[in-house]
């Protein structure tokens, strides 16, 4: 234990010394402070603060995944290169304890350094209140919907594949399916019809409702806001946004399915929001049943003149946690990337040479960041090939880390809830199984690697 | 466990991409080095040496065969626990200073932190570095840089010290520490294994050699069995009347063998420790306070005497003929320092000139072990009187009987410190100080257990 102790504060002083962390550091420290003194976003206080929490996470967590990598691969390639190695691993080391030495060195850097970061944003984060002339609305959105940690819970939806085995039949007998879908396989014209199905539930006609349920709605503050989160879309009148007016009802599911008069209070209200964009009613929690079992519906006003569709299914968001916790859990999510990748870089360094491993690594890098524009245009591609392409490049692709899925950021912007579940099991999966999985490669390489073998 | 380290036919192809044998680096070598041995392994450029102690120390595999450290495998840790390695070159961490570079090191072994630092200033202390042991590794002089690496090397109190050509680019006073340290060691009870083609080196500190070509052991033995000429006797004597040569010059040629009779020699390596220590005596009233001991001042004058370092570093084989001049260490008194220096003078252009020469010849006979045997056979058989002049300008490697530096007894594994420092360091003697550090260094359990003990008085008594 002593001798990973030992490389991993030589691994750290290397870091510094060589000024590789220094450099990110200097960066970091002038423009975070700049970045959040400057930012305006869209001129609300609220988004003042998405703005600058957006970029300034990203940035920092970008820059030590580049620190990580570089430092990960060039702590173990240059001692390789510049043959210190010959007289660390004479002295009683084993090879896997300097390889462990190695990445406490790198993740405890990190973890110094991560948290150093995301004091200074969290702290400009929490001032920024008071350092603008923000109106008093302005900052009541703020705490509403950015200072805040919401669950966003779906609607339990019914199931639709009955109902479109169904109609698959009755168009296969009466012989339109032909005429309707020409080429199509059974199961492109199922998942057509599935689509179509679904679309169906979320337009509303004229003077027709749509009814959502919600199960297992608990805010942690009975006196608090609920919120429901919706975005309209309309049929056939362009590109253009145009005012929508909608009777919104929220309350227990009994009353409004059957009209049984409840305990709880019932939100009934007129809105006009704009399409295309996001937009949040707030009502108080105080209209949600003791059972959790929340129903929310829409009446298409007859005024619109209009068949409404909403784009999805609209959420109900409210408060679970602090927005403190919340940014403690983004930071554990960087951290978790931060580890994966220095697990990737004493692997790329176990076997190649500094410049080829910085390639890789980089690869692999961007790649996980826009993993699910890659698993789309590789599935696109593959298609002619399926076999090969889902036995050999497919499972590659998997294998590499999503981490745009949980992208920290995204969290914090739109305050969503980032539960322990949640982050345990990417947890789980990035560090204890695929950081794993390349650690234990790195250590078979390296302890059958000659060391003091010159590869040209 | 009768040898400290054993090779059975341990052999190291290097091949290329396709698998395909290019190198024969080491070929069926069978190596035996004793315990308490200083054993050198000489050989030319690419022979094997030190692809050899890479194998020994796990850091390459053998192709074939098989080698066994200290009982056991030499990458196993509990071995290397009792191992020091200095490689072929000092692989420093730039940006670590000679203080933390050690305590690195010391971190790797476990060592606890009192006796860690104890160990890292003697040892800084012992090799010269106290005085700049905050200065970032990196920018050290190439000699400074080996001199962190040997104290690296020794921070374990290794049982076996390997030791890969470790006095290349140390200056020649720290070339002389380096062969008394390994002396001073060996007569500690340690092992050295040592890989060398500064042949000078290996001569005066070795009990063994080997000298391998092509990957092969070509000759194996001790070293003043390999080197003693049986046919010539060396008579050293005070300087005695021209009277007195000629009667000795008669009893010669009554016993029929031809007979040379000049002054002896200084080694040049002697002369040149000589000429630094006074220089560095007068240095040292303006030169400030560097340090007290001795190993560590020399730093200071080391840059003084750039020049007299140029010659005599440029021409390290030249060293080896003039050890069969050297004085004889019992001499009482000589003609003096001016004297000595007055002969060194006169006698050194004619001297270096022919040396140029056999430099080539001597290496193509130490590389070709048949020849060198004949040639002292015939020799022996024949007892031609050869002309131990011209003798010894032709070959570099021969020794005589009464040269001190290798009449060290195996038996007994006490060893004369080679003799110069006793008579020729005027007032300043090198071995001295050093001691005082090996002690604290060497010692065993109890005695670091001591020290210990000293250093937490002052501090916690309750341990």
């Amino acid at each position: 234990m002593y001798s990973i102790w030992a490389v991993a504060t030589n691994t750290i002083k290397q870091a510094l010394r060589m000024k590789i962390a220094v450099v990110f550091i200097i960066l970091l420290v002038v423009m975070l402070p700049v970045m959040g003194l400057t930012t305006t976003g869209d001129g609300t206080l609220k988004g003042r603060l998405q703005t600058f929490v957006s970029y300034g996470l990203s940035l920092t967590s970008f820059l030590l995944c580049l620190l990580t990598i570089i430092v990960s691969i060039y702590s173990l390639t240059s001692d390789i290169d510049q043959r210190q190695i010959y007289t660390v691993l004479t002295k009683p080391i084993r090879r896997y304890q300097l390889l462990l030495g190695k990445l406490l060195g790198v993740t405890l850097l990190n973890v110094v350094l991560l948290i150093l970061f995301l004091a200074i944003i969290y702290t400009l984060t929490i001032y920024t209140p008071q350092i603008t002339c923000a109106n008093e609305a302005q900052r009541v959105q703020a705490d509403n919907e950015f200072f805040t940690a919401r669950v966003d819970l779906r609607p339990t939806r019914a199931d639709v594949t009955g109902e479109v085995l169904t109609s698959y039949k009755k168009l296969h007998a009466s012989g339109q399916l032909n005429e309707m879908f020409k080429g199509m396989s059974r199961k492109e014209i199922i998942a057509q019809l599935t689509y179509q199905k679904k679309l169906q539930m979320r337009a509303a006609a004229v003077g027709r409702d749509l009814l959502w349920e919600f199960h297992n709605v608990r805010p942690i503050d009975p006196n608090g806001s609920l919120f429901i989160r919706f975005k309209y879309d309309v049929s056939g009148l362009g590109l253009s946004a145009v005012p929508i007016h909608g009777r919104w009802f929220v309350g227990d599911w009994q009353y409004i399915r059957y009209g049984v008069q409840g305990e709880t209070p019932i939100y009934d209200h007129v809105w006009s929001h704009s399409t295309r964009t996001f937009h949040e009613i707030g009502f108080s929690a105080a209209v949600v049943p003791k059972d959790g079992h929340l129903a929310v519906g829409f009446l298409n006003v007859p005024m619109n003149n209009t068949v409404v569709i909403f784009s999805e299914d609209p959420k109900v968001l409210y408060k679970a946690d602090t927005f403190t916790a919340n940014f403690i859990r983004a930071a554990l999510l960087i951290l978790f990337r931060l580890v994966f990748l220095a697990c990737l870089g004493i692997l790329a360094a176990t076997f190649l040479s500094f410049p080829v491993a910085i390639l890789l690594s980089i690869v692999v890098f961007f790649t996980a960041s826009f993993s699910s524009f890659f698993i789309e245009s590789f599935d696109f591609l593959g298609k002619d090939l399926s076999n090969i392409y889902r036995y050999t490049v497919r499972p590659i692709i998997l294998l590499m880390p999503q981490f745009e899925k949980f992208n920290p950021t995204k969290f914090l912007v739109t305050a969503q809830y980032l539960s322990w579940f949640s982050l345990s099991k990417v947890g789980i999966w990035l560090v204890c199984i695929k950081a794993v999985l390349l650690l234990l490669l790195g250590l078979l390489i390296f302890s059958f690697r000659e060391i003091a073998k010159i590869i040209i | 466990m009768e040898y400290a380290v054993e090779t059975f036919s341990l052999t190291k192809i290097f091949s290329d991409w396709w698998g395909r044998d290019r190198v024969r680096a080491v070929d069926g070598l069978n190596l035996k080095v004793r315990y308490n041995e200083v054993f050198g392994l000489l050989g030319p450029n690419g022979s094997g040496k030190t692809t050899t102690l890479k194998m020994l120390l796990g850091l390459l595999y053998p192709t074939k065969g098989r080698a066994v450290v200290l009982g056991g495998d030499g990458a196993d840790p509990k071995i290397n626990a009792r191992i020091g390695f200095l490689p072929e070159e000092s692989y420093l961490y730039r940006y670590l200073n000679a203080r933390e570079t050690l305590d690195f090191y010391g971190r790797l072994f476990g060592l606890a932190a009192k006796v860690r630092k104890m160990r890292i200033e003697a040892l800084l202390d012992m090799v010269g570095l106290k005085a700049v042991a905050n200065r970032p590794v990196g920018t050290y002089s190439k000699g400074m840089a080996r001199r962190i690496g040997l104290a690296q090397a020794l921070i374990n109190d290794p049982d076996l010290l390997v030791l890969d050509e470790p006095t290349t680019g140390l200056d020649p006073i720290g070339t002389r520490q380096i062969k008394d340290l390994i002396l001073e060691l060996a007569k500690r009870g340690k092992t050295v294994l040592l890989c060398s083609h500064l042949l000078a080196d290996a001569e005066d500190v070795c009990d063994r050699i080997a000298i391998l070509y092509g990957g092969k052991i070509q000759t194996e033995g001790k070293v003043k069995e390999l080197l003693q000429q049986t046919h010539k006797t060396q008579i050293t004597a005070d300087a005695i009347s021209d009277t007195a040569v000629e009667k000795i010059k008669q009893i010669i040629q009554q016993e029929q063998a031809k007979c040379d009779i000049s002054s002896p020699m200084d080694k040049l390596e002697a002369f040149f420790i000589k000429t630094v220590s006074s220089a560095e005596h007068q240095a040292q009233p303006t030169g400030g306070a560097v340090s007290t001991t001795h190993i560590s001042s020399f730093l200071v004058p080391e840059l003084s005497t750039g020049d007299i370092l140029d010659k005599l570093v440029s021409t390290p084989v030249s060293s080896a003929p003039a050890s069969s001049y050297r004085l004889p260490p019992r001499l009482p008194t000589r003609g003096g320092a001016a004297g000595k220096t007055g002969a060194g003078e006169t006698s050194e252009p004619a001297d270096r000139r022919p040396v140029e020469k056999p430099d080539e010849e001597m290496l193509s006979k130490l590389t070709k072990p048949p020849l060198l045997l004949s040639q002292e056979s015939t020799g022996a058989q024949t007892k031609t009187v050869v002309n131990p002049v011209r003798y010894e300008k032709t070959s570099n490697g021969v020794k005589d009987e009464s040269h001190p530096s290798e009449g060290r007894d195996e038996q007994s594994g006490t060893k004369p410190v080679v003799p110069q420092e006793q008579d020729n360091s005027s007032g300043c003697s090198p071995a001295q100080p050093e001691k005082d550090i090996l002690d604290q260094l060497t010692k065993d359990e109890n005695a670091d257990s001591e020290q210990i003990d000293k250093s937490e008085a002052g501090d916690s008594r309750d341990v």
